[in-house]
């Protein structure tokens, strides 16, 4: 782990929120149900977008160790 | 962008994704960096667009609209077997596309005819899961139906210019599209879907099969 293993933390986060977000759209895509559009907008992504928002706050504010 | 499509993208971005997850460490170079970008900021997003695009489009479909169980009878009423039936007569012969029926008759043909069109389908599924729907055969329309969307097609077809009826008294064509006499409540073509109203002699179309 590098030694700033706190961004190693906040992408794996980033990335469940993006995958659980995927994995709901995938399954709203093949469920013909007129509910399944509310269902991939509000939850899907919403997931999506939390995990792309986290994925940015991990970028900005992740410490850059100064080089000697 | 087909459905299939879609989802391979959307599985395929998940998978990349799981990849990070469990070995963030490849972040520590610069294509992993790019990578990181593309798999949690542009697949997601992208993936989530083309998704919400093509659920868009399948809200469009006669299939979509019939999914409702509300909708039942008046899917059946596509299938009616006897001209004077609007709706039918339009179904059967291909007058709309069979496979956009609802949608081409039931959204406006104006600016944001659309984008009304669609939030009255959200409207829809609020009461249907929320609400407390009415009886198929309670259903009206939110506002009297427009000529102007019979007019989109028939303006200028010589079956509705030149027809007997349409020129009898010359007052009735131009009333007819300046929407002020209304093709399908002033008791001309007034039997559209009539469910509820259908009676023991209504025959059904078997679909050309």
């Amino acid at each position: 782990m590098r030694p700033g293993g706190s961004i190693d933390r906040r992408l794996r986060i980033s990335g469940v929120f993006v995958i659980a977000g995927l994995l709901i759209e995938a399954l709203c895509l093949v469920w013909s149900r007129p509910i399944a559009f509310v269902v991939l907008v509000c939850i899907g992504g919403a997931l999506i977008g939390i995990g792309v928002l986290f994925f940015l706050y991990s970028l900005v504010s992740s410490t850059v160790e100064p080089s000697e | 962008m087909p459905t299939i499509a879609i989802v391979t993208l959307v599985l395929f971005s998940a998978a990349l994704a799981c990849v990070l997850v469990v070995r963030p460490a490849l972040t520590v170079s610069s294509t992993g960096k790019i990578l990181a970008f593309g798999v949690l900021f542009f697949l997601p997003l992208f993936s989530l667009v083309a998704g919400m695009e093509n659920q868009m489009q399948r809200s469009e479909s006669t299939a979509f609209c019939l999914s409702c169980h509300i909708m039942e009878s008046y899917g059946k009423s596509l299938y009616i077997d006897d001209p004077s039936y609007l709706a039918a007569a339009h179904y059967q012969n291909h007058r709309v596309p069979a496979d956009e029926a609802c949608y081409t008759c039931h959204a406006d043909y104006a600016m944001f005819g659309t984008f009304k069109a669609k939030l009255g389908g959200l409207r829809h599924l609020y009461i249907y899961y929320l609400g407390k729907p009415p009886l198929p055969q309670d259903i009206k329309l939110y506002k009297p139906f427009n000529n102007r969307e019979c007019l989109h097609c028939h303006l200028g077809a010589r079956s509705f210019e030149q027809g007997a009826t349409h020129n009898a008294d010359p007052a009735t064509l131009p009333a007819i599209k300046a929407n002020t006499l209304s093709c399908v409540s002033s008791g001309c073509h007034d039997v559209v879907h009539n469910v509820g109203h259908w009676g023991d002699k209504v025959k059904f179309w078997d679909g050309g099969s």
